[in-house]
């Protein structure tokens, strides 16, 4: 498959660090900038991306449509995120959101020597297993993964806890607890801090479908292997662990989000970004 | 083969995690109604935890608006505390309900509240789970102090003191109730039920 890929270094690749901490300000407390325009302080209620889409047992068309309307926002980012990928790739979980974000960033302050390597486990597996049962058990009505289970909601109220004690008052029970293990141990504490973006978010899972389906008609990262002389940088600085390299880099477009490490990182200038040649 | 090995363990962790019951936490969402709101489902909780926190959501139903006081009621009186969810610095750009001292002021068709109760379960004898009284025999294990309403109960814990460990205990129904503040009327009330386990089937569960 020929591509037409620039290597070109723009803002996006050069600044993605303070595209993001600006997305952790605006979303996050305390300024929870945007969730304020709706009456809201955090990604739950209103903004919720990952509820409105779960069916539940014994629900009616009804229901299961309110929950599109009582999440209008997150329908709207969920759509927007779908679309966007379909045709640019995964930006939203490279540069806008704020919850990977605070993961990544916040990996930035830990010691190499205490970060946990995922980079052998096969994340897609991981990854639509748990999706497959954050969408079964619900519909068969044996329990729930959406919300027990959620860095939407625990990552905002982490940032919030120094503020508010109802923010706190998350983490004084056992769900609460679990949940900020799971941001330390897939996050903060894996080597490129986007495990837990990897493996357990359900959005990332039917985005990466989306960066899958549009891969012939939307722009993506390549690698253009006349140039890759297989040295495996690439592979080392992906925080997705979404670059194998044998004789040649090969991206596996079911994990990648164009967060261009991969590129900044490339001494032959093989990787850069664009549509595949027609 | 790896890759279907992994996926097989994913699912196995994963419907362990969904089916697993938090005892000490539950959600639960109503709607506040001028003639009296419900909640979709009463809030089950784990008895036997030292504390919970119960979130309750709710959305206020036209046309009702006011202020609203909360209560958690039953027998015997729970220790708890509420805080509001609420932006930490307001920048003004939506109205919003203020909350204090337990009561939401100004609330309006449309809006929707976020309240976590944090609650703490009242000290009890730990073999008969009898409610702390003045009256009774205090006894010190550990360095704690734990209280018993007889010789009986104190000499079945020291024969045993590491089967009795839970000096905290709540078991039966509450309510939060929702109170207009001019009326008096429950404009929502959130049934509450603290069970042992297995009795609890739905304890702690996130439902919406």
């Amino acid at each position: 498959m020929q591509a037409s890929i620039s290597t070109k270094r723009s803002f996006i690749v050069q600044h993605r660090y303070w595209i993001i901490a600006a997305a952790i300000v605006l979303f996050l407390p305390p300024l929870s900038f945007f969730f304020q325009l709706t009456q809201e302080s955090s990604f739950c209620g209103t903004w919720c991306p990952r509820m409105f889409f779960v069916w539940k047992k014994g629900a009616t068309a009804s229901q299961f449509f309110m929950g599109f309307l009582r999440s209008y926002m997150g329908v709207a980012l969920v759509v927007s995120i779908m679309v966007s990928t379909f045709f640019f790739g995964r930006y939203w979980c490279s540069h806008l959101c704020p919850v990977g974000g605070a993961m990544e960033t916040g990996n930035r302050l830990v010691p190499k020597a205490l970060k946990i390597d995922y980079k052998h486990t096969p994340a897609s597996s991981i990854r639509y297993g748990y999706l497959l049962v954050y969408l079964a058990a619900p519909a068969l009505g044996i329990g729930n993964l959406c919300c027990n289970y959620c860095n939407f909601a625990t990552i905002p109220r982490l940032f919030g806890a120094a503020f508010s004690q109802a923010d706190m008052a998350n983490f004084l029970r056992g769900a609460g607890l679990v949940n900020l293990g799971l941001v330390a141990v897939l996050g903060v504490f894996a080597v490129g801090g986007r495990g837990y973006c990897n493996l357990l978010c359900p959005i990332g899972a039917i985005d990466a479908l989306f960066n899958r389906l549009g891969i012939r008609v939307g722009r993506r990262v390549r690698v253009d292997g006349d140039k890759c002389n297989g040295c495996g940088a690439c592979g080392k600085v992906c925080p997705l662990w979404a670059i194998d390299v044998k004789e040649k880099a090969v991206i596996d477009q079911l994990s990648c989000m164009p967060c261009r490490q991969c590129q900044k990182i490339c001494a032959q200038e093989a990787i850069g970004y664009g549509k595949v040649q027609t | 083969m790896k890759k279907v090995v992994f996926f097989v363990l994913s699912v196995f962790i994963s419907l362990f995690a969904a089916t697993y019951r938090w005892g000490d936490s539950a959600h639960s969402m109503g709607l506040i109604k001028a003639e009296g709101g419900k909640a979709l489902h009463p809030a089950f909780l784990e008895s036997g935890w030292g504390g919970y926190t119960l979130i309750s959501t709710a959305t206020v139903i036209p046309p009702y608006s006011g202020d609203v006081r909360i209560v958690l009621e039953g027998q015997p009186q729970l220790s708890y505390s509420l805080y509001a969810s609420h932006p930490v610095i307001d920048l003004g750009l939506r109205r919003l309900p203020t909350f204090k001292d337990d009561v939401f002021y100004g609330l309006m068709p449309g809006d929707r509240i976020a309240l976590w109760a944090v609650i703490k379960p009242p000290t009890v004898d730990p073999v008969c789970k009898m409610p702390h009284q003045e009256n009774f025999i205090r006894h010190t294990h550990n360095g704690k102090d734990y209280f018993f309403c007889s010789e009986g109960c104190l000499s079945e814990f020291q024969n045993s003191p590491g089967k009795y460990k839970d000096d905290r205990y709540v078991e039966g129904k509450y309510k939060l109730v929702f109170y207009d503040t001019k009326t008096d009327k429950s404009v929502l009330s959130v049934p509450v039920i603290f069970a042992a386990k297995g009795e609890a089937s739905h304890a702690g569960q996130h439902q919406h």
